[in-house]
């Protein structure tokens, strides 16, 4: 009995996770209209009518556009912060790193309704451009987190090495202070793009003629459920899914090695 | 390529500490000097300086006939090869050793062969390839050194370059290091807290204590005439004898011994253990029994107490051969031109 016992606790436990998941994705196979047990099918007529719908597609990829421009900005910026404080002795680097990594702490609502104010004062149009500003706020923090915890010294040597060969310091950052962080650079990356791409409440605060994806199938949602929406969420875990597996086969595996 | 080096009352603070004290050095081209000092004594600190990781505080830096003291490091004819190699993870040997090149401008065809050129001056021709971390710590240390001569530079830094070899490799290093200096002639400055291998690498020997010079001169004249009680103690074991000098003649408990041009006053005799015999040449030091003995192969060292004063210990190294027992006696003496005298100070 006792053996068993951590099995039947796995079990439960990665029920609890995946089970919604797994659901989801199951009767988003429904031949019928409606996302409910009995399961009759299984049927593909759900992902082709999605993939047919413009509004869906178009929105899958503001989703992608969105997610990878304001991961690679979030990056660059939090790349750039993070070699500034680690690489310099600045007055009150203690107190900028807390402003830094702050933000993660503000819920996203006060984000997105902050920059509401912000941008409708100034009088910019809200598009996908601002949803991206949004995102990049809320992934900045953390891009600079993973990259200044991965700046050690023994890069520092490399560094000062390549300054004494003749480098400039736009190439020392180019030529090697960048390429030897690539898997903290890439991890950061991909967690970016996974974080904007299912985000929204700042896309939706954020956003008005063209939407992300999270927003469309908030409207989805509203007539009603369907195994059409399922399918949509099967589409969307598996580009989640993706980006992750990516990653690991990428860069954290070959850091591990 | 080689340049001179010329350092002018170089002093630098780290906030109250000073690290350097007034350091004046000539180094000529083409020269072979080890910076040798026991940790904290400034040595770093200084081929940093001449790197130009560090501005002095005041002092000038001259190479050839420049002035660099405030030159940065990218642009000064010297590179410095560091303790931890700071070989670039991420690119192979050959790009490794070829980045000099590159940040001059040369093309990738021609740096590729010098690289190579380089690889094969230090024996890695055949590793181009690999990258930093498929290779031993001696082979990443040869890298290093090819990078460092690939863009042919006047001077060579070296900081603490064996520190992290094992004791067998570090001498064959030592050896190949002067090899290698000698067929491209460039100055090196060699920075290391371990004597033995300042003495088996160097032209020239500068020893330094807390930020400033103690001795300078080639390894047998720092070792056998000492400048100072301090370069006497580091550069291998010595004995102690406090001696009193008075008109050319110091009084022991061992007896009188000449002291010729030395001041009148309290003084320390400095005698090495190896030039101290139990065959009856030179000067006698009476008889001593025997405390302790250790085999240690080229030598036999032996601790002993003198007969006429059992509270004088001293410290021999004789020829191996017949083993004296402890506990026995013999009769002691000393090489007349070992004796090195220093006043006491303050």
């Amino acid at each position: 009995m006792r053996t068993y016992l951590p099995w039947i606790y796995l079990a439960l436990a990665f029920g609890f996770i995946y089970l919604p998941v797994c659901v989801l994705v199951l009767f988003s196979f429904q031949d019928g209209g409606l996302p409910v047990p009995p399961f009759d099918g299984p049927s593909l007529k759900w992902y082709r009518e999605v993939l047919s719908d413009r509004d869906v597609t178009d929105a899958l990829i503001h989703s992608l556009f969105v997610a990878v421009g304001s991961s690679a900005v979030a990056v660059i910026l939090g790349f750039l912060a993070a070699y500034g404080l680690a690489r310099h002795t600045l007055p009150g680097s203690a107190f900028i790193r807390l402003l830094l990594v702050a933000p993660l702490t503000v819920s996203y609502l006060i984000v997105g309704l902050g920059l509401l104010i912000v941008l409708s004062r100034a009088g910019f149009g809200l598009s996908l451009g601002t949803a991206g500003i949004g995102h990049v706020v809320i992934n900045l923090p953390l891009a600079f987190a993973i990259i200044y915890a991965s700046m050690g010294a023994q890069h520092e040597n490399a560094e000062r090495a390549a300054r004494d060969l003749g480098a400039s310091e736009m190439r020392v950052v180019v030529l090697v202070t960048a390429p030897m962080l690539a898997p903290a650079i890439a991890a950061a990356f991909f967690l970016s793009v996974t974080l904007s791409w299912d985000e929204f409440i700042i896309a939706f605060l954020l956003t008005r003629f063209d939407i992300t994806l999270p927003v469309e199938i908030w409207s989805m949602l509203r007539s009603g459920l369907s195994p059409r929406l399922n399918a949509i969420g099967s589409v969307v875990f598996l580009i989640s899914v993706a980006a992750v597996l990516i990653l690991e086969f990428t860069t954290l595996r070959r850091r591990r090695s | 390529m080689t340049a001179s080096v010329h350092l002018e009352g170089i002093n630098h603070w780290f906030g109250s500490f000073q690290a350097l004290n007034n350091i004046s050095l000539e180094i000529k081209a083409g020269e072979y000097v080890t910076l040798l000092g026991p940790s904290g004594c400034g040595k770093t600190t200084l081929l940093s300086v001449l790197g130009g990781f560090i501005q002095p505080t005041n002092g000038q830096v001259r190479i050839g006939n420049n002035d660099m003291t405030f030159v940065p490091p990218s642009q000064r004819p010297t590179t410095t090869m560091f303790q931890d190699y700071a070989l670039f993870p991420h690119m192979n040997l050959r790009d490794n050793v070829s980045f000099g090149l590159r940040m001059a401008g040369m093309g990738k065809a021609e740096r590729h062969k010098k690289a190579d050129e380089k690889l094969d001056l230090v024996g890695l021709v055949a590793d181009g390839s690999k990258r930093p971390h498929e290779l031993s710590g001696g082979q990443r240390q040869r890298v290093a050194l090819a990078r460092a001569l690939a863009v042919k530079p006047d001077v060579l830094l070296l900081d603490e370059p064996l520190g992290a070899l094992d004791l067998k490799l570090r001498r064959a290093m030592q050896d190949e290091l002067k090899v290698i200096q000698r067929q491209v002639g460039t100055t090196f400055v060699h920075v290391t807290h371990d004597q033995e291998e300042a003495m088996a690498i160097a032209d020239r020997i500068i020893v330094m204590n807390s930020g400033q010079i103690e001795d300078a001169g080639p390894p047998s004249q720092v070792y056998n005439q000492p400048a100072t009680l301090f370069t006497a103690d580091f550069m291998g074991e010595m004995n102690h004898i406090p001696a009193q000098i008075k008109k050319g003649k110091a009084s022991t408990n061992l007896g009188t011994f000449p002291a010729q041009d030395m001041p009148d006053g309290a003084a320390t005799l400095c005698i090495r253990p190896e030039t101290i015999h139990a065959d009856g040449r030179g000067l006698s030091l009476g008889t001593a029994q025997v405390k302790n003995v250790t085999f240690f192969g080229a030598h036999i060292r032996v601790i002993l107490a003198s007969n006429e004063k059992p509270d004088v210990t001293l410290l021999a190294h004789l020829p191996p051969g017949d083993m004296p027992k402890e506990g026995s006696k013999i009769p002691l003496s000393v090489d007349a031109n070992a004796l090195r005298f220093y006043p006491e100070c303050c």
